[in-house]
């Protein structure tokens, strides 16, 4: 169990820029998630973490200790791999032992703790199969079991629930949150599934092109984003955003009429999600495009210009397209951007 | 429903008809050196068509009482697994080497490695005689199993190269992070992961230290370290002349031990050698 900083942590391929001047204070105990889209860095930063890749730049500290020098063996993590990475020539049963045979656990212990590994990621049934024989869902558990069989100081995941089922992620997702929670390890955890990052996150890391976009709780994350990649990044549909024009407490764009704060000016990014809209009201003027019913909610596009802006509507709304309709905005939830993308915050 | 069963039976007669045509035909002189080697003497020389051969084990008699089979069959099994031991011990922490670490002039010395292969054996041969005759190893199976190890040692190595190419780098990874040596993972994963391209390298070694001839000659003069291609070579019969179902015999017997190899590995075999062949 062990804290982890990450001070100016730089990754490059040669020209190319990995991971950028990363700095980042993980908590004991802590449960992070790294998210962001695909080629982001994600992996990149947890092998780093993890020993695996050296960084280019920059310090990793683990329990107070800097480790850059330290290999990968000698720093205590266990990592589950994005491949699952099971040895091949292996059953699942030995895959689980390895980490405790190679860590000098005393063989009397290992059968119990494999068991109850195996448990845990509900695999009991496959201890015998060699991994080429099971499915890439019981591939990743084994992953998992594997990772979870001894007490490391840091557990780091790398998208351990991507080849799951929508049934069984969701099961695991509780599963690891709960045994993350009661064997008190600091994760890491790694995703590109938004609702992952939410549902098990103390904190969010949003990462893109190598760069830390914002650190924050789901919440945070949610309700104040920091820039326009994170608004639209998180929510499903994610955040509206709507390039604009700004100038005397009041924020125009083609179909869009709404006031703004006074010191909001120029050419500006308007953020609105689609269920702080309301259908009825005049903040937009525009054309149903297409609505979704999906049963306890129903998604509304309306046309405003050459712009789609989606809207979270009743359950029940229905509307033939091409119909000229009005949303009012929440003025309460208005998010602005400049024209870097950054929010505005309140008054200068 | 019925028809097109019907076709896929008649190919398939078909198939078989001609692939077992062909078979025959490939097989056909290794089957005529068994009829030969099992037929006796007059029967072999005569010029007339004889259309049912006589069985008769002269030929293997004569083997066995007057020809050291056994030893040069010895001579064979010791040189030849000795280099494949050999070669294993090598090239495997080698290829491992060339297929993991970054260091400076990896690919030259792959290759460096590799162009060893592409010499003609005649431009070695008298460095090679003098050089066993100063160490005073001439006419011994010891310096035949060093020759075959030496011959064999970079396409053996490069083969197993491949293969270790082809293992995924997480696996390493994985194993570093459960808290495995450098030792343990080349152990404990990586050869046992590539254990089938292990085999194909070995049987490859194997096949051709078996099959060499030309250092063999140099280097054996008597049946101290004749092994079976150059006892084979040399074989005429005695002194009784030519005896051509006593040869046609010893030829059968050299060749099953290479027949049995073959099979062995007949599912990785091309893949090893064009490994070996292509990658270069
Ligand atoms: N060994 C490498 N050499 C060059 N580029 C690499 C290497 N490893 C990763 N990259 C690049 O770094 C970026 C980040 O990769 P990664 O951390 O794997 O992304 P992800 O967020 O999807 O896990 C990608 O654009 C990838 O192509
Ligand atoms: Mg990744």
């Amino acid at each position: 169990m062990a804290s982890i900083q990450l001070k100016n942590i730089v990754k490059r391929y040669g020209a190319f820029v990995g991971v950028q001047n990363m700095t980042l204070d993980i908590a004991d105990e802590e449960f992070l998630v790294l998210l962001g889209p695909s080629g982001c860095g994600k992996t990149t930063t947890m092998r780093m973490i993890a020993g695996l890749e050296e960084p280019t730049d920059g310090e990793i500290i683990i329990g107070g200790e800097v480790v850059n020098e330290i290999d990968a063996r000698d720093r205590d993590v266990a990592m589950v791999f994005q491949g699952y990475a099971l040895y091949p020539n292996m059953s699942i049963y030995e895959n689980i032992r390895f980490p405790l045979r190679m860590r000098g656990i005393p063989a009397s212990e290992h059968d119990a703790r494999i068991r109850k590994a195996a448990e845990m990621v509900e695999l009991g049934s496959f201890l015998d199969r060699k991994p080429g024989a099971l499915s890439g869902g019981q591939r990743q558990r084994a992953a998992l079991a594997r990772a979870v069989v001894r007490q490391p100081q840091v557990f780091l995941m790398d998208e351990p629930l991507s080849n799951l089922d929508a049934k069984l992620r969701q099961s695991m997702r509780v599963q690891i949150k709960h045994m993350q929670r009661q064997l008190k390890v600091t994760t890491v955890y790694v995703t590109h599934d938004q609702i992952e990052a939410m549902t098990l996150a103390d904190r969010i890391v949003i990462m893109n092109k190598g760069a830390i976009q914002q650190v924050g709780t789901p919440d945070e994350i949610y309700s104040d984003p920091a820039n326009t990649f994170v608004a639209g990044f998180i929510g499903s549909p994610p955040m509206n955003l709507i390039e604009g024009n700004a100038q005397n407490g009041r924020f125009t764009a083609p179909g869009v009429s709404v006031p703004c704060p006074a010191h909001v000016r120029g050419s500006v990014t308007l953020g609105i999600r689609p269920e702080d809209c309301r259908v009825g009201g005049d903040h937009v003027q525009g054309q149903v495009y297409g609505v979704e019913p999906t049963g306890d909610v129903t998604y509304l596009t309306v046309l405003a210009g050459t712009k789609k802006i989606e809207v979270k509507a009743a359950r029940d709304y229905r509307s033939e397209i091409d119909v000229p309709i009005g949303i009012a905005f929440d003025p309460a939830h208005l998010y602005f951007f400049d024209e870097s993308g950054q929010r505005i915050r309140g008054a200068e | 429903m019925a028809k097109p069963r019907k076709t896929r039976g008649e190919s398939l007669v078909l198939r078989y008809a001609v692939l077992g045509t062909w078979a025959l035909i490939c097989l056909l002189p290794i089957l005529w050196f068994l009829s030969i080697g099992f037929r006796p003497r007059t029967e072999v020389i005569t010029p007339e068509p004889i259309y049912f051969p006589t069985f008769s084990l002269d030929a293997w008699h004569l083997l066995v009482s007057d020809w050291p089979i056994a030893q040069y069959l010895r001579n064979s099994i010791i040189a030849v697994a000795g280099s494949v031991v050999i070669d294993l011990i090598l090239a495997i922490p080698a290829a491992y080497a060339l297929s993991r670490y970054e260091f400076k002039g990896r690919e030259d010395i792959g290759f460096y490695i590799l162009s060893t292969r592409m010499m003609a054996p005649a431009i070695v041969a008298v460095p090679i005689f003098f050089l066993f005759k100063t160490v005073g190893l001439l006419d011994s199976v010891w310096a035949l199993m060093l020759i075959y190890a030496a011959i064999n040692l970079s396409l053996v190595t490069w083969i197993i190269r491949s293969y270790m190419l082809d293992i995924p780098k997480e696996l390493e990874d994985a194993a570093r992070t459960d808290g495995a040596s450098d030792l343990r993972i080349l152990w404990e994963i990586i050869i046992p992961a590539c254990l089938p391209g292990i085999i194909t390298a070995a049987v490859i070694a194997a096949i051709f230290a078996i099959n060499e001839f030309l250092f063999t000659l140099l280097i054996a003069s008597t049946a101290n370290a004749y092994t079976m291609s150059v006892a084979l070579a040399n074989f005429t019969g005695g002194s009784d002349g030519i005896i051509y179902n006593a040869i046609a015999l010893v030829s059968f017997i050299a060749f099953v031990p290479i027949l049995i190899l073959v099979i062995l590995i007949q599912k990785h075999l091309s893949r090893g050698l064009t490994m070996g062949a292509v990658k270069g």
